[in-house]
């Protein structure tokens, strides 16, 4: 180790997960203090006297390409006498108690849900649509002939023949794992037994008796957030559902940081699938317990997840994921052993997996389709779902389009002065009011909006740490109707003016959503040019994109938009269309919906006949490659502008600021030029 | 239109400023007609490249730079200083002025955005660079027979993706092998680099945008020229 080079150093990084926190430290500083000095609360009930043990953290050992440090337990000071004995009490293993530890090199620290002093709130609920109920698993009872000498049968025959005298059932096979204690059940059950059949192919389960009760999770693999609903497959009902954070983030939060993880160190990708599979095994087992079932009670499992989530989970290197022309190992459909992934349900529980469609459009987009039914619209439909990629659909039950647009994670609080993921702290929603400038937000984890007017208290726990997606959007929309910047997105200098919250640094100005005092860092939450100048080309890759697929479609307009991604509260449309990041509409016929792809996992899940139909969405659906696409880079520019340099937006015309000065006419004008000429 | 000026009646350092702000406010046809009237008068073309159409983008540059104009404006501005570049070019050749210096410019293998590298192109044009443009998804093989073939002072390589980035090694070690690594000035870019990365990979320089992009390639040619003698 080169620990005489960390010995020089006065300061270490910190990093902090899943928050993705992160910072500079004074050498010798204590971890509970680092960690609040960063914006992460950990619980703690003896304030620091080593007795509670509630300020447990992980310490991560390895080299982390991603954030260019080598973490391990002994760049914490060791642990001494109190610490020793109050993990001894609590039987604490393999982790630190945070005040009792000394910050002495970068680490990496992971902060266990349990610890965190404002748990985790996912947004990823399930939601209340009506699904088909027609499940891939049936349950039938039935009497089989007992064996008696002179008979040669096996057992697994005398119950097939009764399966198929009985219940038409033909060509049954056997799952291997239930065949070494079939004789032993159907004595148990003198010759009467309960078997769960999986599409009327195959026996996965035979029981003693008379039962009823089949079981099934539906599950939505997102680059941050993994979520499972557990599903009663014969009512419909969702008995639990559970999330927790996609433990790979440590490795990179964006997609392609992952890939290079797993195609570039050894052993990445085998670390990245078993930290996948594992919180999927955690997970199943924390919403069975909650619906008093145990994990062997889970018979078939819906997977969907983006493309290079996909690969990972099914243990492909996703190498050709990330470079052009992203090549999928496969884009059907699959049906699984849920064993041969290394998901510890029942023994012979099954797994499907939603189609993909292209490089960068998978199951996920499946999903969202098979929700939100685009493909059943007589009105041409656009179908967002924001996130690192934002994946566009449009369309009607005609023709369906698709694109991936790289929007980067600027919507998810990422390259954001003090963006944020969306968990407690993280502001999600702003008001600027264009009189005074001052703002009111409404902070996830406390359920009111806040009044930030200088010399007004609020409580501790509205304190906000950051700002997240569905915060940034807001607060930049509301920037630019309050005139604090301009439709070319730039800082207006009279409105330094108006109010103190807009300040300059140098040349360049910013807005002071949060002082000080009001914060919980201590420090002031600001949204700087270069924030709104990250948004900006965001959300121009994804306008843009948006309009090639409409020039393919040939409409000029559309009729209906939903908006889906789970960054924080759902996007307001308003104020996605403010910003352009969509194009004119009737805002009455815009909706955001929370995490459809998840949704999408359970109707497959739960109706058999769709997970057909997703295979065939995905094979008729047309994939333009947008980038590639000759007017990009001109739809793209154009795009820049608030809401957009060239587009009109009549449903916004009374709210837009009047902006339509002689130079923003002759920039107009210049633009549009530029993209009659095509490309240089 | 209505604030017509008649720059024939204004002062040569009048009409140098008067590009500057055309360049500024992209409007090419008043930078054309002013670059004919400077030329009229007798200056040299090198010196209207110089004195006017490069010095105004260095002022859109520091703007960019500092976050005052966006790519619509800077896109605006380089297309107005190529149409008066283009006045100037045949002249330029003509007369053997001297060269500000050349660019190949791709993105690598694997990669398929090029956004950002058409405005890093068009502002090293606007500095009077002379820019080969090699597009997107560029092997090995593409970069080193563009080098054979417009011996540039400089190779840019630019990469959106971190899991593409890697490539720019790729292309630097065959520069080495073939010898000519030296006689280049390698300058990376691209959303997921960082100067580490530009490092440990032998690249000369990353640049975080396209006026960096123009600063450091500027700099390290003087450097480059002056060791030279």
């Amino acid at each position: 180790m080169d620990n005489s080079k960390e010995d020089q150093k006065d300061t270490y990084q910190v990093f902090l997960m899943p928050s993705g926190k992160r910072g500079k430290v004074k050498r010798g500083t204590n971890l509970l203090h680092a960690a609040e000095k960063l914006g992460v609360e950990l619980e703690s009930i003896c304030g620091g006297r080593q007795t509670c043990g509630k300020c447990q953290v992980i310490v991560e050992s390895g080299y982390f390409p991603k954030h260019g440090i080598t973490s391990s337990p002994d760049h914490l000071s060791p642990p001494q006498e109190g610490e020793i004995a109050c993990c001894q009490q609590h039987g604490i293993t393999g982790r630190r108690l945070a005040c009792a530890a000394k910050v002495l090199g970068d680490v990496l620290i992971s902060v266990p849900e349990e610890s965190q002093a404002r748990k985790q709130i996912i947004a990823k609920a399930a939601s209340d649509r009506v699904i088909a109920v027609n499940p891939a698993l049936r349950q039938v009872y039935v009497k089989v002939e007992a064996a008696s000498l002179g008979d040669p049968r096996g057992d697994w025959e005398r119950l097939a023949l009764a399966l198929e005298t009985q219940w038409g059932l033909s060509e049954l096979t056997i799952d291997s794992k239930v065949l070494p204690n079939l004789q032993r059940i159907l004595r148990e059950g003198d010759f009467s037994v309960t078997v769960t059949l999986w599409q009327e192919k195959e026996v996965l389960q035979v029981q003693p008796g008379y039962c009823e009760g089949i079981y099934g999770l539906a599950v939505d693999v997102g680059s941050t957030t993994i979520a499972a609903h557990l599903c009663d497959l014969r009512t419909g009902e969702v008995l639990s559902t559970q999330a927790s954070m996609n433990p790979q983030v440590r490795y990179g939060e964006d997609l392609m940081s992952r890939v290079s993880y797993a195609t570039t160190e050894s052993q990445g990708l085998a670390r990245l699938n078993r930290l996948v599979i594992r919180t999927l095994n955690e997970l199943a087992e924390k919403a069975t317990r909650a619906a008093g079932l145990t994990k062997d009670d889970v018979l078939d499992v819906v997977i969907v997840g983006n493309t290079v989530m996909h690969h990972i989970l099914l243990g492909i290197n996703p190498v050709e994921l990330g470079r052009a022309p992203f090549a999928l190992a496969l884009f059907s459909d699959l049906d699984l052993k849920a064993r041969d992934i290394g998901l510890g349900l029942n023994l012979a529980a099954r797994v499907h997996t939603l189609p993909l469609i292209a490089g960068h459009v998978g199951a996920d987009n499946v999903g969202v389709m098979l929700s939100e039914s685009p493909h059943e619209q007589d009105e041409i439909m656009l179908l967002v779902d924001v996130g690192t990629n934002a994946e566009i659909v449009l369309g009607d039950r005609q023709k369906l389009l698709v694109a991936s647009s790289p929007t980067g994670p600027a919507f998810e609080g990422a390259q954001i002065t003090h963006g944020q993921r969306a968990a407690p702290g993280a502001i999600e929603r702003v008001r600027i009011n264009p009189e005074t400038l001052e703002a009111q937000i409404r902070v996830i984890g406390f359920n009111d909006w806040i009044d930030l007017q200088d010399g007004k208290s609020i409580p501790p726990e509205a304190k906000p740490t950051g700002i997240c997606g569905s915060g940034i959007i807001e607060a930049i929309a509301e920037m630019f109707l309050s005139g604090i910047i301009n439709a070319s997105g730039l800082f207006e200098e009279s409105a330094r003016e108006r109010s103190v919250r807009v300040r300059y640094q140098g040349r360049t100005g910013e807005y002071v959503l949060v002082d000080n005092k009001h914060s919980a860092t201590g420090s002031p939450i600001v949204i700087t040019q270069n924030d709104v100048r990250a948004i900006q080309l965001a959300k121009a890759a994804l306008y843009a994109g948006t309009k090639l697929l409409m020039a393919h479609r040939g409409v000029d307009r559309i009729d209906r938009i939903v908006l889906a991604g789970a960054f924080g509260s759902f996007i307001s449309p308003f104020h996605a269309m403010v910003l352009g990041l969509i194009p004119d509409c009737d805002l009455d016929r815009v909706i955001a919906v929370g995490n459809a792809a998840g949704d999408g996992a359970r109707i497959a899940l739960l109706d058999i006949k769709m997970r057909q139909k997703a295979e065939q969405l995905a094979r008729w659906v047309d994939y333009v490659e947008t980038p590639l696409a000759a007017s990009f880079q001109e739809e793209f520019v154009a795009a820049l502008n608030l809401p957009h340099s060239l587009d009109l937006f009549p449903h916004l015309k009374e709210f837009l600021p009047k902006t339509d000065s002689q130079k923003e006419r002759k920039l107009r004008n210049k633009i549009r030029n530029l993209k009659g000429n095509g490309p240089s | 239109m209505s604030d017509e000026i008649d720059i024939t009646q204004m002062e040569t350092s009048e009409i140098l400023e008067l590009i500057q702000d055309d360049l500024y406010d992209g409007l090419a046809d008043e930078v054309e007609k002013s670059v004919h009237e400077l030329l009229n008068r007798g200056m040299t073309p090198h010196d209207v490249l110089t004195q006017g159409l490069v010095a105004g983008m260095e002022v859109v540059g520091v703007d960019f730079r500092d976050g005052i104009l966006f790519v619509p404006e800077v896109l605006m501005a380089a297309k107005s200083m190529k149409a008066g570049m283009e006045i100037l070019r045949p002249l330029l050749a003509e007369t053997g002025a001297p060269q500000v210096g050349t660019m190949v410019i791709g993105t690598v293998k694997g990669d398929i955005h090029d956004i950002g590298k058409n405005l890093v192109a068009m502002m090293m044009e606007g500095a009077g660079f002379s820019v080969i443009n090699l597009g997107i998804n560029n092997d090995v093989t593409n970069f080193l027979n563009a080098i054979e073939e417009h011996k540039p002072d400089i190779l840019g390589m630019s990469a959106l993706l971190t899991t593409t980035m890697p490539y720019m090694e790729v292309v630097i070690e065959a520069l080495k092998e073939q010898g000519i690594r030296d006689h280049l000035i390698v300058l990376v870019g691209g959303a997921p680099l960082n100067d580490a990365f530009a490092e440990e990979v032998g690249a000369d320089a990353y640049c975080r945008d396209a006026a960096v992009g123009v600063e450091t390639a500027k700099k390290l040619l003087a450097i480059r020229r002056e060791k030279l003698g």
